[in-house]
């Protein structure tokens, strides 16, 4: 087993590199000038070639990519074009806030999700399946905008409950109310993703009904809660963790449009935001990172199977 | 005994109603101002930038020599007198004693100097003035000396516009300053409010400060008295335009800029919020490629373009409601000296017939003609819809390339990319300071007519015969067509009705001097 996750964490060194590789490339690769988008619609050429050679964009690609690459081995991301700070303590301010989102809705995808799904999957075809099954299609249809923005007018406009938008910190100022900001966009995300993981434990659970250990358990005089999770549930746990664990990822840093309704700090804003102001060093960090997020979920993710089903064995 | 008393009664009331009136009249202080922006501000540094978003913001921290009253005509603010001699060749200004940087150092001569000459450098205007400038001289303490090479008529407009203008840094801050922005800590100026902290992605802070050297005349326009009647003020960004408007009416923001052109009406008669539109004209704008492709020299064949569009359609579909823009073709506005009809029954033509015989006279075969236009900007997308149709319908072949908008200024930058590109322009106080004045821009306009009539322009010093000058170079525009103006369209804001003090419309952009809470 230790053998395996030394194994695993190696590969994960040449996968990163040509991540960070493509990333870069692409990057340099679309039109478009960091210098110029600072400095506006009215600079001229010798003003924006000026401030290119001051940030070193004049330099060749390989020697541009050598500098990031061999900062980046020694911790060191570079300094964001657009918020001339250190990458990484961008990143790690935005972190705060994906971090919190990710967990409350993970927390609320899995409590609203799989108890809906087992009940949907234990009485399959009856009524409380189908309004189940009929609110998640609707949720997992419905645009985050639309659902976010609605939320906000009844939450926030009409009953004046929970604030509009925004997210102070927590860590700063150590005020846990704060929380209050979050209440919303998490609601928002976990609706589509609980209406997922409902249809997902739902179908799992109804293959693995129909498996002959399944027939067995039954047949020994088990009682049907016994059969339903120890046997069914559980054996049909494994396509549900892999899809939360990448939910998850995907709750980290691809959440754009519920952070930009509800005007949060988050990772995936400052993805799409550093893409339209060319700010190549914040896009090359944060890349790296949610690269680097998803190969360690996915670690665990592999290593929970093991757990989840003994006869599955990493050697 | 009695006319004591009678006197002191009187001498009570009088004094008791002045009491009084003095609580009533005097503007309360405190509380936060939240601002909802649409964006982060690159920057704060007011000399390299030409943001509207970062003048919004700068204007609180930073002043500069002049300003503009409500008629936008330039006034002192750091300036207290002014002395032109040598026919316009020498003007000698005299700086206002006991100024304080928010740093507590005093404004002197050294800090002007240093500002005016990096900001001549590496400016986003300062070439335009320094390229008429021999020299710029400290000659006092208190006093500044620009020496001009021939007399140059819009240089107080110049030191007037503060979005890409010379505000003034402390010297030691400018003088170390070169091409990229100045850092948070450098931002220190002479405003009404300090710089306190950038949170990215959350918040810019300002708290008031309270060794403002106030000016004594009544506040008109950005003029006058500026008082920081807000303990702070955050300017937050709100990217999601429905959020910057429940944000408003739930009372989480005070203020938010730039809302949809569907919303107003509805918004118009809500009374959660307060709707102001902004007077500052933005105009969109056509550039075409003097350099080179089909359009290069073909004046005829602009021309036929010229008349192929009817701009009523384009700014109906492009802004909305009819308060916010207006089919105007003058480029500068009706409430200006500036405004001119020169040339304008060219414009917004809408006549297809006369495009095709101008188009044939122009020897066109229907060659492609590349249109650039960019999503980031949706008025931008929207407008070259309606007038790549008309284009097309007139027998035009329009090849319509939509791109992000640092695609799109990137690509402009190389005449064989394109033939055409749109994109907006804001308000200016001169003419002088418009993009198709400038050489440099995409788009290079530089006939020799213009080249002869701009000189003329910067020369001339008579404000009458200053627009003589323009309604000629107006009507070049129309007959060379290095550009095409869609007409007027006017960004408005909302705020809620707890906010005192903000005018039913603001000239450029909104300012919180002189705003509280009721």
């Amino acid at each position: 087993m230790l053998s395996y996750i030394i194994r695993r964490i190696g590969s994960m060194i040449p996968s990163l590199l040509l991540a960070s590789v493509i990333v870069f490339s692409f990057i340099h690769l679309i039109p478009g000038d960091p210098a110029q988008i600072m400095l506006g619609d009215q600079a001229t050429p010798e003003q924006v070639q000026g401030l290119r050679e001051a940030m070193g964009l004049d330099r060749p690609l390989y020697v541009q990519y050598g500098r990031w690459l061999s900062g980046v081995v020694r911790g060191d991301f570079g300094n964001s074009i657009f918020f001339h700070q250190p990458v990484l303590d961008v990143i790690l301010d935005r972190a705060e806030t994906s971090i919190f989102i990710a967990v409350f809705s993970m927390l609320l995808i899995i409590l609203v999700g799989v108890p809906i799904g087992i009940l949907s999957a234990v009485r399959y075809n009856s009524w409380p399946d189908q309004l189940f099954s009929g609110l998640s299609m609707f949720f997992a249809s419905v645009p985050t905008f639309w659902l976010g923005l609605n939320l906000m007018l009844l939450f926030s406009v009409i009953f004046r409950w929970l604030p509009t938008s925004g997210f102070p910190s927590i860590l700063e100022s150590g005020d846990w109310s704060n929380i209050r900001y979050l209440v919303l966009p998490c609601i928002t995300l976990a609706a589509p993703n609980s209406a997922l993981i409902i249809r997902l434990t739902r179908s799992s659970m109804l293959d693995v009904a129909k498996a002959d250990y399944v027939k067995t358990a039954r047949a020994k005089g088990l009682s049907e809660g016994a059969v339903n999770i120890r046997h069914i549930f559980r054996n049909s746990l494994i396509s549900v963790v892999s899809a939360l664990g990448f939910t998850f990822v995907a709750l980290m840093a691809g959440t754009v449009v519920t952070e930009t309704v509800f005007s949060l700090p988050g990772i995936g804003r400052l993805v799409v935001e550093s893409v339209l102001r060319r700010d190549y060093p914040t896009i090359q960090g944060i890349i790296l990172i949610i690269a680097f997020l998803y190969m360690v979920i996915n670690l665990l993710v592999d290593l929970s199977f093991a757990i989840l089903d003994p006869r599955i064995r990493y050697s | 005994m009695n006319k004591w008393i009678r006197t002191v009664t009187v001498l009570g009331i009088c004094f008791l109603l002045l009491a009084a009136a003095g609580t009533a009249f005097a503007a309360e202080k405190g509380g936060m101002l939240r601002v909802a922006v649409i964006d982060e501000p690159p920057t704060l540094d007011q000399h390299v930038v030409t943001s509207d978003l970062t003048t919004m913001i700068a204007q609180h921290i930073f002043e500069g020599l002049y300003t503009f009253d409500s008629k936008y005509s330039p006034v002192p603010l750091l300036v207290k007198s002014e002395e032109i001699k040598d026919g316009g060749k020498i003007a000698v200004l005299g700086l206002r004693e006991g100024v304080k940087f928010h740093n507590g150092k005093e404004l002197d001569a050294e800090d002007v100097l240093a500002s005016m000459e990096r900001w001549g450098k590496f400016g986003a205007r300062g070439p335009v003035l320094f390229s008429n400038l021999e020299k710029v001289e400290a000659t006092g303490k208190y006093e500044v000396t620009l020496t001009f090479k021939a007399p140059f008529a819009p240089w107080k407009n110049l030191l007037a516009f503060m979005n890409g203008g010379p505000v003034i840094y402390p010297k030691d801050v400018a003088s170390s300053a070169e091409k990229t922005p100045i850092t948070p800590d450098q931002y220190i100026g002479t405003g009404p409010y300090k710089f306190a902290e950038r949170n990215p992605g959350r918040y810019i802070k300002l708290v008031r400060n309270e060794e403002y050297a106030q000016r004594t005349e009544d506040a008109d326009g950005y003029a006058g008295k500026r008082e920081a009647l807000f303990d702070e003020i955050r300017f937050i960004p709100v990217p999601d335009v429905g959020t910057r408007v429940n944000g408003v009416k739930a009372g989480d923001y005070d203020y938010a800029e730039q809302i949809l052109g569907d919303l107003f009406d509805s918004l118009k008669d809500d009374p959660s919020v307060v709707t102001t539109v902004n007077q500052g004209a933005n105009q969109g704008m056509m550039f075409f490629n003097s350099r080179n492709g089909v359009l290069k020299d073909n004046f005829k064949l602009r021309q036929a373009l010229q008349a192929s569009v009817n701009m009523e359609p384009v700014l109906q579909s492009a802004i909305g409601p009819a308060e916010l823009w207006k089919a105007s073709g003058s480029f500068m506005p009706e409430t200006t000296l500036w405004y001119s009809k020169a040339g304008l029954d060219r414009f917004s033509a809408g006549n297809p017939e006369l495009a095709k015989k101008l188009a044939k006279e122009a020897g066109y075969n229907g060659e492609k003609i590349t249109f650039m236009a960019s999503t980031s900007y949706k008025f931008h997308y929207d407008s070259t819809l309606v007038i790549v149709k008309q284009l097309q319908e007139a027998g035009f072949n329009i090849d319509h390339q939509i791109y992000d908008w640092a695609t799109l200024i990137s690509k402009r930058g190389d005449p064989t990319q394109w033939d055409i590109f749109f994109t907006h322009h804001g308000f200016v106080p001169d003419p002088i300071l418009y993009t198709f004045m400038s050489e440099s821009y995409p788009g290079w306009w530089t006939t020799d007519t213009k080249k002869a009539l701009a000189a003329e322009f910067a020369g001339t010093l008579d404000e009458t015969k200053r627009k003589e000058v323009w309604d000629k170079i107006q009507a070049l525009v129309y007959e060379e067509v290095p550009v095409m103006k869609t007409g007027d369209h006017f960004t408005y804001d909302i705020y809620s009705p707890r906010l005192q003090g903000l005018s039913a419309s603001s000239l450029i952009w909104p300012k919180f001097w002189g705003v509280r809470f009721k």
